[in-house]
Protein backbone atom coordinates (compact mmCIF):
# COMPACT_ATOMS: atom_id res chain seq x y z
CA UNK A 1 0.00 0.00 0.00
CA UNK A 2 1.33 3.22 -0.59
CA UNK A 3 1.85 6.13 1.58
CA UNK A 4 -0.69 8.48 -0.22
CA UNK A 5 -3.31 5.80 -0.15
CA UNK A 6 -3.05 5.40 3.49
CA UNK A 7 -3.02 8.92 4.08
CA UNK A 8 -6.12 8.83 2.15
CA UNK A 9 -7.56 6.28 4.63
CA UNK A 10 -6.48 7.91 7.33
CA UNK A 11 -7.75 11.43 6.87
CA UNK A 12 -11.81 9.79 6.17
CA UNK A 13 -11.39 7.99 9.11
CA UNK A 14 -10.23 10.86 11.12
CA UNK A 15 -13.20 12.79 9.63
CA UNK A 16 -15.64 10.59 10.15
CA UNK A 17 -14.38 10.43 13.98
CA UNK A 18 -14.62 14.48 14.04
CA UNK A 19 -18.04 14.57 13.08
CA UNK A 20 -19.25 12.17 15.56
CA UNK A 21 -17.35 13.24 18.61
CA UNK A 22 -18.31 16.99 17.77
CA UNK A 23 -21.88 15.87 17.53
CA UNK A 24 -21.97 14.22 21.30
CA UNK A 25 -21.06 10.68 20.65
CA UNK A 26 -19.50 8.82 23.61
CA UNK A 27 -15.25 8.25 22.84
CA UNK A 28 -15.55 4.04 22.61
CA UNK A 29 -17.87 4.56 19.54
CA UNK A 30 -15.28 7.57 18.22
CA UNK A 31 -12.02 4.88 18.55
CA UNK A 32 -14.18 1.92 17.56
CA UNK A 33 -15.70 3.61 14.04
CA UNK A 34 -11.86 5.16 13.41
CA UNK A 35 -10.39 1.24 14.26
CA UNK A 36 -12.77 -0.51 11.78
CA UNK A 37 -12.71 1.98 8.37
CA UNK A 38 -8.40 2.17 8.60
CA UNK A 39 -8.37 -2.01 8.87
CA UNK A 40 -11.13 -2.61 6.67
CA UNK A 41 -8.66 -1.11 3.99
CA UNK A 42 -5.72 -3.22 5.31
CA UNK A 43 -4.35 -1.10 7.91
CA UNK A 44 -2.92 -3.23 10.01
CA UNK A 45 -1.89 -1.35 12.93
CA UNK A 46 -4.29 1.45 14.09
CA UNK A 47 -4.10 2.98 17.45
CA UNK A 48 -6.37 5.84 18.38
CA UNK A 49 -6.87 7.78 21.24
CA UNK A 50 -10.01 9.86 21.34
CA UNK A 51 -10.48 12.71 23.57
CA UNK A 52 -13.65 15.54 23.88
CA UNK A 53 -11.10 17.90 22.57
CA UNK A 54 -8.59 16.05 20.19
CA UNK A 55 -8.08 12.74 18.38
CA UNK A 56 -4.87 10.91 17.78
CA UNK A 57 -4.51 8.29 15.26
CA UNK A 58 -1.52 6.70 14.23
CA UNK A 59 -1.00 4.07 10.98
CA UNK A 60 1.28 1.75 10.61
CA UNK A 61 1.77 -0.86 7.37
CA UNK A 62 4.38 -4.09 7.55
CA UNK A 63 5.24 -3.27 3.85
CA UNK A 64 5.22 1.15 4.01
CA UNK A 65 8.51 2.27 5.74
CA UNK A 66 6.89 5.32 7.46
CA UNK A 67 4.20 5.57 10.03
CA UNK A 68 1.53 8.02 9.07
CA UNK A 69 0.03 10.00 12.05
CA UNK A 70 -3.07 12.59 12.56
CA UNK A 71 -3.86 14.58 15.02
CA UNK A 72 -7.30 16.37 14.40
CA UNK A 73 -8.35 18.78 17.44
CA UNK A 74 -11.85 18.84 18.09
CA UNK A 75 -13.96 21.83 18.15
CA UNK A 76 -17.35 20.90 20.15
CA UNK A 77 -20.65 21.97 18.43
CA UNK A 78 -24.30 21.42 19.07
CA UNK A 79 -25.63 17.40 19.89
CA UNK A 80 -26.77 15.96 16.48
CA UNK A 81 -27.94 12.88 17.21
CA UNK A 82 -28.76 12.24 13.35
CA UNK A 83 -25.14 12.98 12.82
CA UNK A 84 -23.85 10.16 14.65
CA UNK A 85 -26.28 7.40 14.03
CA UNK A 86 -25.67 8.54 9.96
CA UNK A 87 -21.93 7.99 10.31
CA UNK A 88 -22.59 4.90 12.36
CA UNK A 89 -24.72 3.68 9.11
CA UNK A 90 -21.70 5.02 7.18
CA UNK A 91 -18.78 2.83 8.94
CA UNK A 92 -20.80 0.01 8.47
CA UNK A 93 -21.61 0.38 5.06
CA UNK A 94 -17.72 1.40 4.75
CA UNK A 95 -16.38 -1.51 6.01
CA UNK A 96 -18.73 -4.05 4.39
CA UNK A 97 -19.02 -2.74 0.66
CA UNK A 98 -15.88 -1.71 -1.64
CA UNK A 99 -16.31 1.59 -1.72
CA UNK A 100 -13.87 4.27 -2.49
CA UNK A 101 -11.96 6.89 -0.43
CA UNK A 102 -13.84 9.43 -2.76
CA UNK A 103 -17.09 8.16 -2.59
CA UNK A 104 -17.06 8.22 1.46
CA UNK A 105 -15.52 11.74 1.43
CA UNK A 106 -18.65 12.72 -0.39
CA UNK A 107 -20.89 10.76 1.94
CA UNK A 108 -19.38 12.11 4.50
CA UNK A 109 -19.32 15.94 3.10
CA UNK A 110 -23.01 15.47 2.57
CA UNK A 111 -23.45 14.51 6.27
CA UNK A 112 -21.26 17.04 7.43
CA UNK A 113 -23.41 19.71 6.05
CA UNK A 114 -27.23 18.28 6.59
CA UNK A 115 -29.04 20.94 8.82
CA UNK A 116 -30.51 20.96 11.79
CA UNK A 117 -34.48 20.96 11.88
CA UNK A 118 -35.30 24.34 11.28
CA UNK A 119 -35.62 27.35 13.75
CA UNK A 120 -39.18 27.78 14.53
CA UNK A 121 -39.73 23.93 15.56
CA UNK A 122 -36.36 23.80 17.51
CA UNK A 123 -37.56 27.18 19.65
CA UNK A 124 -41.25 25.67 20.00
CA UNK A 125 -40.00 22.61 21.76
CA UNK A 126 -37.59 24.47 23.71
CA UNK A 127 -40.91 26.03 25.19
CA UNK A 128 -43.01 22.72 24.97
CA UNK A 129 -39.97 21.44 27.39
CA UNK A 130 -39.76 24.00 29.38
CA UNK A 131 -43.46 24.43 30.02
CA UNK A 132 -44.10 20.66 30.68
CA UNK A 133 -41.49 20.71 33.17
CA UNK A 134 -43.32 23.58 34.83
CA UNK A 135 -46.27 21.82 35.43
CA UNK A 136 -44.48 18.65 36.28
CA UNK A 137 -42.21 20.30 39.34
CA UNK A 138 -45.76 21.53 40.21
CA UNK A 139 -46.56 24.76 38.24
CA UNK A 140 -50.46 25.48 37.67
CA UNK A 141 -52.24 26.45 34.14
CA UNK A 142 -50.98 29.86 34.55
CA UNK A 143 -47.76 29.00 35.52
CA UNK A 144 -47.66 26.97 32.35
CA UNK A 145 -48.25 29.78 30.20
CA UNK A 146 -45.98 32.04 31.63
CA UNK A 147 -43.43 29.72 31.07
CA UNK A 148 -44.13 28.95 27.31
CA UNK A 149 -43.10 32.65 26.91
CA UNK A 150 -39.65 32.32 29.11
CA UNK A 151 -38.84 29.47 27.73
CA UNK A 152 -39.13 30.42 23.97
CA UNK A 153 -37.26 33.52 24.79
CA UNK A 154 -34.57 31.34 26.23
CA UNK A 155 -33.90 29.23 23.89
CA UNK A 156 -33.35 32.20 20.73
CA UNK A 157 -31.68 34.35 23.46
CA UNK A 158 -28.88 30.69 24.09
CA UNK A 159 -28.97 30.53 19.99
CA UNK A 160 -28.05 33.88 19.87
CA UNK A 161 -25.18 33.44 22.27
CA UNK A 162 -24.19 30.89 20.44
CA UNK A 163 -23.83 32.78 17.35
CA UNK A 164 -21.29 34.81 18.89
CA UNK A 165 -19.53 32.34 20.17
CA UNK A 166 -20.25 33.31 23.99
CA UNK A 167 -18.79 30.25 25.98
CA UNK A 168 -21.04 27.39 27.82
CA UNK A 169 -20.30 28.75 30.83
CA UNK A 170 -21.85 32.74 30.24
CA UNK A 171 -24.57 31.26 28.23
CA UNK A 172 -25.76 29.18 30.68
CA UNK A 173 -25.53 32.02 33.46
CA UNK A 174 -27.49 34.70 30.77
CA UNK A 175 -30.30 32.18 29.84
CA UNK A 176 -30.42 31.43 33.80
CA UNK A 177 -30.22 34.85 34.49
CA UNK A 178 -32.73 35.76 32.30
CA UNK A 179 -35.29 33.20 32.81
CA UNK A 180 -35.02 34.53 36.44
CA UNK A 181 -35.62 38.23 36.06
CA UNK A 182 -38.73 37.16 33.98
CA UNK A 183 -40.41 34.81 36.11
CA UNK A 184 -39.62 37.25 39.03
CA UNK A 185 -41.28 39.89 37.16
CA UNK A 186 -44.25 37.81 36.34
CA UNK A 187 -44.66 36.58 39.03
CA UNK A 188 -44.93 40.09 40.85
CA UNK A 189 -46.99 41.56 38.35
CA UNK A 190 -49.70 38.25 37.72
CA UNK A 191 -51.44 37.32 40.66
CA UNK A 192 -51.54 33.43 41.49
CA UNK A 193 -47.88 32.43 39.51
CA UNK A 194 -44.98 32.32 41.53
CA UNK A 195 -40.69 32.11 40.16
CA UNK A 196 -40.13 28.55 41.83
CA UNK A 197 -41.79 26.40 38.81
CA UNK A 198 -40.98 28.51 36.03
CA UNK A 199 -37.42 28.78 36.89
CA UNK A 200 -36.84 24.99 37.24
CA UNK A 201 -38.56 24.40 34.10
CA UNK A 202 -36.32 27.07 32.41
CA UNK A 203 -33.19 25.31 33.80
CA UNK A 204 -34.07 21.93 32.84
CA UNK A 205 -33.72 22.85 29.01
CA UNK A 206 -29.88 23.99 29.98
CA UNK A 207 -29.05 20.82 32.04
CA UNK A 208 -26.08 18.86 31.38
CA UNK A 209 -27.83 16.17 30.67
CA UNK A 210 -25.44 14.79 27.43
CA UNK A 211 -22.13 15.50 29.47
CA UNK A 212 -23.55 13.21 32.43
CA UNK A 213 -24.53 10.31 30.40
CA UNK A 214 -21.44 10.65 28.21
CA UNK A 215 -19.49 10.74 30.93
CA UNK A 216 -20.30 7.08 32.35
CA UNK A 217 -20.03 5.62 29.54
CA UNK A 218 -16.63 6.75 29.14
CA UNK A 219 -15.89 5.98 32.49
CA UNK A 220 -17.58 2.00 31.68
CA UNK A 221 -15.41 1.83 28.73
CA UNK A 222 -12.15 2.92 30.42
CA UNK A 223 -11.84 5.84 28.82
CA UNK A 224 -10.95 7.91 32.43
CA UNK A 225 -9.38 11.12 30.63
CA UNK A 226 -12.85 12.09 28.86
CA UNK A 227 -15.01 10.73 31.79
CA UNK A 228 -13.11 12.80 34.22
CA UNK A 229 -13.56 16.06 31.46
CA UNK A 230 -17.01 15.36 30.65
CA UNK A 231 -17.81 15.14 34.48
CA UNK A 232 -16.41 18.30 34.89
CA UNK A 233 -18.12 20.05 32.55
CA UNK A 234 -21.63 18.91 34.17
CA UNK A 235 -20.27 20.19 36.88
CA UNK A 236 -19.56 23.68 35.96
CA UNK A 237 -22.78 24.07 33.72
CA UNK A 238 -24.86 23.09 37.08
CA UNK A 239 -23.26 25.81 38.72
CA UNK A 240 -23.07 28.49 36.24
CA UNK A 241 -27.15 27.77 36.16
CA UNK A 242 -27.74 28.14 39.65
CA UNK A 243 -25.38 31.14 39.51
CA UNK A 244 -26.92 32.73 37.20
CA UNK A 245 -30.81 32.06 38.47
CA UNK A 246 -28.96 32.90 41.93
CA UNK A 247 -27.56 36.69 41.26
CA UNK A 248 -31.21 38.09 40.12
CA UNK A 249 -32.74 36.74 42.37
CA UNK A 250 -30.33 38.11 45.42
CA UNK A 251 -30.69 41.40 43.44
CA UNK A 252 -34.07 41.84 42.96
CA UNK A 253 -35.03 41.32 46.67
CA UNK A 254 -32.10 43.41 47.42
CA UNK A 255 -33.45 45.88 45.50
CA UNK A 256 -36.77 45.46 47.26
CA UNK A 257 -38.59 43.50 44.92
CA UNK A 258 -40.89 40.35 46.34
CA UNK A 259 -39.07 38.62 49.52
CA UNK A 260 -37.20 35.30 49.37
CA UNK B 1 -54.31 6.81 38.53
CA UNK B 2 -55.18 10.39 37.10
CA UNK B 3 -51.95 11.91 38.11
CA UNK B 4 -49.46 9.31 36.82
CA UNK B 5 -51.85 9.40 33.39
CA UNK B 6 -51.24 13.41 33.47
CA UNK B 7 -47.12 12.95 34.17
CA UNK B 8 -46.70 10.54 31.42
CA UNK B 9 -48.05 12.97 29.13
CA UNK B 10 -45.81 15.49 29.80
CA UNK B 11 -42.79 13.49 30.34
CA UNK B 12 -43.70 12.56 26.97
CA UNK B 13 -43.80 15.95 25.53
CA UNK B 14 -40.85 17.25 27.47
CA UNK B 15 -38.88 14.46 25.58
CA UNK B 16 -40.21 15.09 22.18
CA UNK B 17 -38.82 18.50 22.69
CA UNK B 18 -35.46 17.59 23.64
CA UNK B 19 -35.53 14.81 20.93
CA UNK B 20 -36.66 17.83 18.50
CA UNK B 21 -33.70 19.84 20.07
CA UNK B 22 -31.09 16.97 19.94
CA UNK B 23 -31.82 16.36 16.29
CA UNK B 24 -33.01 12.53 16.90
CA UNK B 25 -33.90 10.93 13.66
CA UNK B 26 -37.60 11.75 13.10
CA UNK B 27 -38.43 8.11 12.38
CA UNK B 28 -36.54 6.91 15.68
CA UNK B 29 -38.69 10.17 17.93
CA UNK B 30 -41.48 7.47 19.35
CA UNK B 31 -39.30 5.57 20.39
CA UNK B 32 -36.93 7.35 21.85
CA UNK B 33 -40.68 9.90 23.25
CA UNK B 34 -41.57 6.17 25.03
CA UNK B 35 -38.08 5.46 26.73
CA UNK B 36 -38.59 8.64 28.43
CA UNK B 37 -41.86 8.61 29.47
CA UNK B 38 -41.76 5.29 30.74
CA UNK B 39 -38.42 5.76 32.91
CA UNK B 40 -40.08 9.24 34.32
CA UNK B 41 -42.75 6.87 35.43
CA UNK B 42 -40.61 4.30 37.13
CA UNK B 43 -38.94 7.15 38.96
CA UNK B 44 -42.65 8.89 40.33
CA UNK B 45 -43.93 5.00 41.61
CA UNK B 46 -40.34 4.54 43.06
CA UNK B 47 -40.06 7.28 44.28
CA UNK B 48 -43.47 6.73 45.76
CA UNK B 49 -43.25 3.80 47.00
CA UNK B 50 -39.69 3.69 48.36
CA UNK B 51 -40.12 7.47 49.56
CA UNK B 52 -36.38 8.41 48.39
CA UNK B 53 -36.18 10.25 45.27
CA UNK B 54 -32.35 8.85 44.97
CA UNK B 55 -33.79 5.17 44.35
CA UNK B 56 -36.52 6.68 41.97
CA UNK B 57 -33.43 7.96 39.58
CA UNK B 58 -32.00 4.94 40.17
CA UNK B 59 -35.00 2.81 38.73
CA UNK B 60 -35.95 5.26 36.10
CA UNK B 61 -32.45 5.01 34.73
CA UNK B 62 -32.57 1.65 34.65
CA UNK B 63 -35.87 1.39 32.81
CA UNK B 64 -34.25 4.32 30.35
CA UNK B 65 -31.13 2.25 29.92
CA UNK B 66 -33.57 -0.97 29.02
CA UNK B 67 -35.92 0.59 26.65
CA UNK B 68 -33.21 2.07 24.70
CA UNK B 69 -31.32 -1.11 24.47
CA UNK B 70 -34.52 -2.47 23.05
CA UNK B 71 -34.76 0.25 20.71
CA UNK B 72 -31.13 0.19 19.86
CA UNK B 73 -31.42 -3.99 18.96
CA UNK B 74 -34.36 -3.70 17.43
CA UNK B 75 -33.57 -0.69 14.54
CA UNK B 76 -29.71 -1.49 14.42
CA UNK B 77 -28.48 1.89 15.99
CA UNK B 78 -26.44 3.42 18.55
CA UNK B 79 -27.87 3.77 21.92
CA UNK B 80 -27.06 6.96 23.00
CA UNK B 81 -29.58 7.95 20.15
CA UNK B 82 -32.55 6.55 22.94
CA UNK B 83 -30.30 7.27 25.81
CA UNK B 84 -29.99 11.24 25.81
CA UNK B 85 -33.12 12.03 25.32
CA UNK B 86 -35.20 10.18 27.93
CA UNK B 87 -32.48 10.56 30.21
CA UNK B 88 -32.91 14.52 30.63
CA UNK B 89 -36.15 14.22 31.85
CA UNK B 90 -34.31 12.52 35.33
CA UNK B 91 -31.88 15.22 35.76
CA UNK B 92 -32.40 17.00 39.13
CA UNK B 93 -32.91 20.53 37.38
CA UNK B 94 -35.26 21.39 40.01
CA UNK B 95 -33.09 20.29 42.99
CA UNK B 96 -30.30 22.37 41.60
CA UNK B 97 -32.65 25.66 41.98
CA UNK B 98 -33.91 24.62 45.11
CA UNK B 99 -29.94 23.69 46.60
CA UNK B 100 -29.38 27.76 45.58
CA UNK B 101 -32.70 29.03 46.61
CA UNK B 102 -31.71 27.88 49.91
CA UNK B 103 -28.43 29.31 50.18
CA UNK B 104 -29.72 32.59 49.15
CA UNK B 105 -31.84 32.44 52.25
CA UNK B 106 -28.55 32.07 54.24
CA UNK B 107 -30.36 28.22 55.19
CA UNK B 108 -27.31 26.39 55.71
CA UNK B 109 -28.65 23.19 56.94
CA UNK B 110 -31.29 23.05 54.28
CA UNK B 111 -28.85 23.90 51.31
CA UNK B 112 -26.35 21.17 52.09
CA UNK B 113 -29.39 18.56 52.45
CA UNK B 114 -30.98 19.41 49.04
CA UNK B 115 -27.74 19.21 47.63
CA UNK B 116 -26.56 16.13 48.89
CA UNK B 117 -30.02 14.93 47.42
CA UNK B 118 -28.79 16.58 44.25
CA UNK B 119 -25.37 14.94 43.61
CA UNK B 120 -26.89 11.36 45.20
CA UNK B 121 -29.86 11.77 42.13
CA UNK B 122 -27.09 12.30 39.72
CA UNK B 123 -25.19 9.54 41.30
CA UNK B 124 -28.26 7.58 40.98
CA UNK B 125 -28.42 8.11 37.33
CA UNK B 126 -24.78 7.21 36.81
CA UNK B 127 -25.48 4.04 38.65
CA UNK B 128 -28.52 3.12 37.08
CA UNK B 129 -26.79 3.30 33.79
CA UNK B 130 -24.23 1.52 34.86
CA UNK B 131 -25.81 -1.80 36.69
CA UNK B 132 -28.27 -1.79 33.64
CA UNK B 133 -25.81 -1.77 31.14
CA UNK B 134 -24.04 -4.46 33.04
CA UNK B 135 -26.81 -6.90 33.61
CA UNK B 136 -27.83 -6.19 29.81
CA UNK B 137 -24.50 -7.11 28.58
CA UNK B 138 -23.93 -10.24 31.48
CA UNK B 139 -27.41 -11.48 29.71
CA UNK B 140 -26.54 -10.91 26.08
CA UNK B 141 -23.46 -12.88 26.70
CA UNK B 142 -25.12 -16.06 28.42
CA UNK B 143 -27.99 -15.84 25.71
CA UNK B 144 -25.28 -16.36 22.57
CA UNK B 145 -23.45 -18.79 24.50
CA UNK B 146 -26.05 -21.37 24.76
CA UNK B 147 -27.21 -20.31 20.87
CA UNK B 148 -23.50 -21.01 19.93
CA UNK B 149 -23.64 -24.06 22.13
CA UNK B 150 -26.69 -25.44 20.69
CA UNK B 151 -25.55 -24.95 17.56
CA UNK B 152 -22.34 -27.24 18.36
CA UNK B 153 -23.84 -30.06 19.62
Amino acid sequence: MDKKKQKGILMLAVRAGNIMMKSGAEIYRVEDTIERICKSCGIEHVDVFATPTGIFVSTDNEESTNTVTNIKRVRSSETDLTKISRVNQFSRSFTTTDMTVEEGMEILDDIENSKPYPFWIRALSAAMVTACFSVIFGGNAMEFCVTVIVGLMCYIISRFLEKYEINFFIRGFCCCAFAAFCSLLAASSISGVSYAPVISGCIMLFVPGIPITNSIRDFLSGNMLSGVARLTEACIISVSLAAGAGVVIKLWYMLGGIAL
Amino acid sequence: MMHLFTQFLLALFATLGFAVIFRVPARHIPACVVAGALGWITYLISDYSMGSPVMGCFFGACMVGLCSWIAARLFKEAMTIFVIPGILCLVPGAKIFYTMEALLKNDIENMAQIGVQTLMMAGAIAMGLLVIGAIIKVFWALIHKTVTIKDKF
